[in-house]
């Protein structure tokens, strides 16, 4: 029998009959797992190994171009190290966002990375398999039907940017993984997922709360993040009936009721709200109290359940090519004037390269020391170094280079008004100070469905190992 | 007395590619009373530093952390061509010299 085959036998007809211990390992699968803490994981005897291995944060190049984020040696060491964790105590171990960004090549490529291992390492295995991808056609009938809301106010999505859409994925939820958990397997492999999905669809199978048990995964979800000092360690987590109990398995880091607490607020707009495609959590009444020096219990999470189910869809586009010319500038003289040597160089370079084709790129210079991170500086000032980053977004490679490189020459040499130094406006760290970086993506999706009668969206899967 | 004297986290990320959240957090119950009824910190001043309009602006105290929370929607989707800071994670510094009377 199965890892999770083995749970759902001893649980059937006892819901929750004793605490289950579950171990958060890693919060970014493929960027290392500190192996102390996790190994003191394993040794408590846990139930259940979890990992979140993608975030929309990363931006939209991950999920348009189906590359992962992570680099392979190290998203294969990571692996490794959880599935012999797993296999050796023969538990279940549940992935979620497969590959950074959780659309099928993300997903193909973890499954590769797993192949891979479980031949290098002579495992057999039953591993499910749950696709993120949302067909377009069920999103061109929620445009139809003019069921599909932006978050946060993202402009309306059209026929044609759908079209566009190279990978488009959805949030599947704690449903969706119950389903893959009931096919008798020990390793769960999902796309893009709820990161609460994780940690949260077992225990509620085999009879936990559900507004605690989503509590506890949204923590445990970023490993040791929670405690002080936070960290990438793992974490334990002990769920019982009325409230669950959270350790790092890295002693110097404390699981104490005030950072807990903190941590609803970290990347979330409402630390009282958990918003889950079934429902939400209501942390309102929850209550955090100390239990020793080093862990807390947590309680009080309410479960508000929807009459309908949702799922937030993310999807990329590509907007063209992308390549920067990368220099320094030290003259005070230059510095206090860069707004409109760039703005004459911009149009000198326009008049050039546009010769003989219409304007079919865009040019985004940012000054580092001025205005390269933030909209505008604090204080204004003339720094004694300036850092230029310009960057050019046009239909080919070739033409990106091709804008970025006369810019330099035409931003290097530019005679300004009262210029003293008539040798070059700029430094070069190393040449060429061009560099050509490819394709780039933006997120022409990031809006809410109702799934009516699509229940079956993400449908798992199951492989033989 | 300047913000970044009394807090002890000062601190920005995406709450998703459309929103940046503000967290204001502090070592102490006196600290955390005396920002929270000051005019020095308010969805005007964060209005002010971020020319965002006031009612789009949202503020949560948080007083078991001992936190405030602002989340404020972004100019550009974190990104989109010409951002500046796609996680959002750098868009806090100019709270720090705000004056908190």
């Amino acid at each position: 029998m199965s890892a999770t085959g083995k749970l759902i036998k001893e649980f059937a007809g006892r819901p929750a009959y004793r605490p289950l211990k579950i171990i958060g390992a890693s919060g970014q699968l493929g960027y290392g797992i500190p192996t102390p803490a996790f190994q003191r994981g394993l040794e408590q005897s846990p139930d259940l190994i979890g990992c979140d291995m993608g975030s929309i944060d990363i931006g939209p190049y991950y999920l348009g171009s189906g590359q992962m984020a992570t680099a392979r040696a190290s998203t294969k060491r990571d692996l490794r190290k959880v599935i012999l964790g797993a296999r050796k105590l023969d538990i279940p171990l549940i992935i979620g966002s497969a590959g950074s960004a959780g659309a099928a090549p993300h997903l193909e490529q973890t499954i590769d990375i797993i192949r891979e291992i479980a031949k290098e390492d002579k495992l057999s295995f039953r591993m499910a398999v749950i696709p993120g991808d949302v067909p377009k056609s069920i999103v061109e009938r929620s445009i139809l039907r003019q069921e599909i809301i932006g978050v946060d106010g993202m402009p309306d999505l059209s026929m044609e940017e759908l079209a566009n859409t190279t990978n488009l994925v959805g949030q599947m939820g704690l449903t969706d993984f119950q389903k893959a958990i009931e096919l008798d397997i020990d390793i769960l492999i999902a796309g893009r997922a709820c990161d609460t999905a994780i940690f949260s669809a077992l225990p509620v199978l085999l009879g936990f709360d559900i507004g605690l048990s989503i509590h506890m995964a949204k923590i445990i979800e970023c490993a040791s993040l929670c405690c002080t000092p936070g960290g990438r360690d793992s974490i334990l987590a002990t769920l019982d009936k009325e409230y669950f109990e959270l350790e790092s398995m890295a002693p110097q880091r404390k699981a104490l009721p005030m950072s807990i607490a903190a941590h609803s607020l970290y990347e979330q707009n409402d630390p009282f709200l958990i918003i889950e495609p079934e429902g939400y959590v209501d942390l309102h009444e929850a209550k955090y109290e100390q239990i020793s020096d080093r862990s807390s219990r947590i309680s009080g999470a309410k479960w508000i359940e929807s009459n309908k189910k949702t799922i937030k869809l993310e999807g990329s586009t590509k907007v063209g090519e992308r390549a920067v010319l990368l220099c320094g500038a030290a003259d005070p003289k230059f510095i206090a004037n860069h707004e409109i040597i760039l703005r004459e160089v911009e149009k000198i370079v326009e008049e050039l390269v546009c010769e003989d084709i219409p304007k079919d790129y865009q040019l985004f210079p940012r000054i580092y020391g001025i205005n390269g991170v933030t909209d505008r500086p604090i204080q204004p000032s003339v720094p004694d170094e300036v850092f230029l980053m310009i960057e050019c977004i046009a239909p080919t490679l070739e033409r990106a280079s091709e804008v970025v490189r006369t810019t330099k020459q035409y931003l290097l040499h530019y005679g300004y008004p009262n210029r003293l130094s008539t040798g070059g406006n700029i430094a070069f760290p190393f040449t060429p100070p061009e560099v050509s970086i490819g394709t780039a993506y933006k997120f022409s999706v990031y809006h809410i469905i109702d799934i009516h009668g699509d229940e079956n969206l993400f449908e798992p899967s199951v492989i033989e190992l | 007395m300047k913000l970044m004297d009394i807090a002890k986290v000062i601190r920005s990320k995406n709450a998703g590619p459309r929103c940046t959240t503000l967290d204001i957090m502090f070592a102490n119950e006196a600290d955390f009373n005396r920002v929270c009824s000051s005019n020095g910190l308010s969805k005007k001043t964060i209005s002010e530093l971020y020319d965002i309009p006031e009612d789009q602006i949202k503020e949560i105290q948080y007083p078991i952390s001992m936190a405030i929370k602002y989340s404020l929607p972004r100019k550009v989707t974190a990104g989109d061509p010409g951002d500046k800071d796609v996680y959002g994670a750098q868009q806090h510094a100019r709270l720090f010299n705000l004056e908190i009377e």
